[in-house]
């Protein structure tokens, strides 16, 4: 069962990431690009779990720091998306999941990821980020990780349930 | 709550990324260089498979209008008229390509760069603050690391890492990007670095007291042997000047000409011109081509292949003389 739950993850992650490096990010859309990687992350965690959230955030981090064109240091988002998946799957009560609610849940991530990213990147020493930037980033990002979710949550949720029916928590 | 089990895991993968970061950071080529190369060699191609399925989207604003124009006429129209309107649509996107080949055709060809034409096929996240794209030309076009990417407005940025088929480019607009830059028609040299904002640059006078003002173009100085940056190529305008005369930090807000939020050909300087062409290459003054530009310059035979690789994508040269003067039909970009 657990190679099947590894192939869902793998097959939604990568996705997740191509999608967002070569469709969402040339959009030019102001602000913020479209975080469908932690959007399907938060996803993950909603459907499986805290364990499997924290492995497909570890994995979705690693392969956005190493696919080109990511300048970034290997690891700063990897360790982000993990956390961020082990809280989504560990604190939210699956009797709580209506859509309002996970949609606040989602948008909290991309919001939380985006500014982790920043602050981290500054905390590691790098000159990059701009902080007169970041609280619009912030919101944008919180903004799009709001308004993927309704296509995102669903479709994660039923391959899960479709998949792997033993992971189906209600 | 957590089982043993779930407990180990999670502390095995956090110890593990806070690993990478660290090995990261000791800076270098570092272990991850032989991890991103492999990366890059599987999404690389994926990458250009999904830019090429997405290239309607992501090429063109326009295309918002059309489709909606479209979504009413495909219900009402015969599937011939839905094939004649697809052809529509690539034919647009194939004439605003071809536009945007022959305007990096006249930088080439007037500052006699030889220039490896690539398309851009992927795009970093806002969120990390790098700006940074790939393109889909690699070692197997004779492209290498550091050397100058343009398109047909201007400097774009360089070459940051290289694979077989793609590479990473850092544009000019990144934070971590300097370029040496130099007032089009006088001395006056500085640098030019990133601010993170896609429309603004930074220019920072070396001698306190040089003259620089609104409206004035900021070409490349250039690097030795061309590298990073071939001298000559048009980086922004002058928009703003703070500071006075003589003051310490003299800096100059620069519009960049090349719109990196919008970027699709771009072209990767291969080989740097024999000789400074200095202001030629500026959009805006085609008559101002100084005495000691392109012109005067002898056709040399130029004998050497810079790529001795396999080149997958055919060159875009222009070695004959009229192409050294500048195309006299261009009012501006």
């Amino acid at each position: 069962m657990i190679y099947r739950q590894g192939i869902v993850i793998g097959t939604c992650i990568f996705i997740a990431v191509v999608v967002e490096l070569t469709l969402l990010s040339r959009l030019g859309i102001p602000g913020a690009t479209p975080d469908l990687v932690v959007v399907t992350v938060v996803a993950i965690a909603l459907a499986m779990g805290p364990l499997q959230g924290a492995s497909a955030g570890f994995a979705a981090g690693i392969l956005m720091d190493l696919s080109p064109p990511s300048d970034t240091l290997v690891g700063v988002n990897a360790i982000i998306y993990l956390i961020i998946g082990f809280i989504a799957g560990y604190w939210v009560d699956p009797r709580d999941r209506t859509l309002i609610i996970i949609m606040g849940i989602t948008s909290l991530s991309t919001g939380g990821a985006a500014f982790a990213t920043a602050a981290v990147d500054t905390l590691l020493g790098g000159s990059r980020v701009n902080w007169a930037e970041v609280p619009w980033i912030t919101l944008s990002a919180a903004l799009y990780g709001l308004l993927l979710t309704p296509i995102v949550v669903p479709v994660v949720g039923w391959l899960v349930k479709k998949v792997t029916p033993e992971m189906s928590l209600s | 709550m957590l089982s043993r089990r779930t407990k180990i895991i999670l502390a095995t993968l956090v110890v593990a990324s806070l690993t990478f970061v660290i090995l990261d950071l000791r800076g270098g080529d570092g272990p991850f260089s032989s991890a991103r190369a492999a990366v890059s060699s599987i999404l690389g191609g994926v990458q250009r498979g999904a830019a090429t399925v997405f290239s309607p989207v992501t090429g063109f604003s326009e295309w918002w209008g059309t489709q909606v124009d479209q979504s009413g006429q495909i219900r009402a129209l015969t599937d011939s008229n839905e094939l004649l309107s697809t052809q529509l649509i690539e034919s647009e996107n194939d004439i605003a390509r071809a536009n945007e080949l022959d305007a990096l055709l006249r930088v080439a060809s007037v500052g006699r760069y030889r220039v490896v034409p690539a398309e851009v096929i992927a795009v970093g996240p806002a969120q990390d603050f790098s700006w940074t794209v790939t393109i889909d030309a690699g070692t197997l076009d004779g492209v290498e690391e550091d050397m100058t990417v343009i398109n047909g407005d201007g400097l774009v940025g360089r070459v940051l890492k290289v694979y077989n088929s793609t590479a990473t480019v850092v544009l000019l607009v990144d934070p971590e990007s300097s370029v040496g830059g130099r007032v089009a028609g006088s001395q006056e040299i500085g640098i030019v670095s990133g601010t993170g904002r896609q429309n603004s640059l930074q220019f920072q006078l070396l001698d306190p007291l040089g003259k620089v003002n609104a409206g004035d173009a900021i070409v490349t100085f250039g690097s030795k042997d061309g590298r990073p940056f071939a001298p000559g190529l048009p980086i922004g305008e002058v928009v703003d000047v703070s500071g006075t005369a003589g003051a310490l930090a003299r800096v100059a807000t620069v519009s960049p000409y090349a719109d990196v939020s919008q970027l699709s050909v771009v072209g990767v300087v291969v080989r740097p011109p024999r000789e400074d062409p200095r202001d030629s290459v500026l959009p805006s003054a085609p008559a101002a081509a100084p005495a000691g530009g392109p012109t005067r310059a002898p056709a040399a035979p130029q004998t050497t292949d810079p790529a001795p690789g396999a080149t997958s994508k055919p060159e875009v040269v222009q070695e004959d003389e009229t192409a050294a003067t500048p195309a006299p039909a261009e009012p501006g970009n």
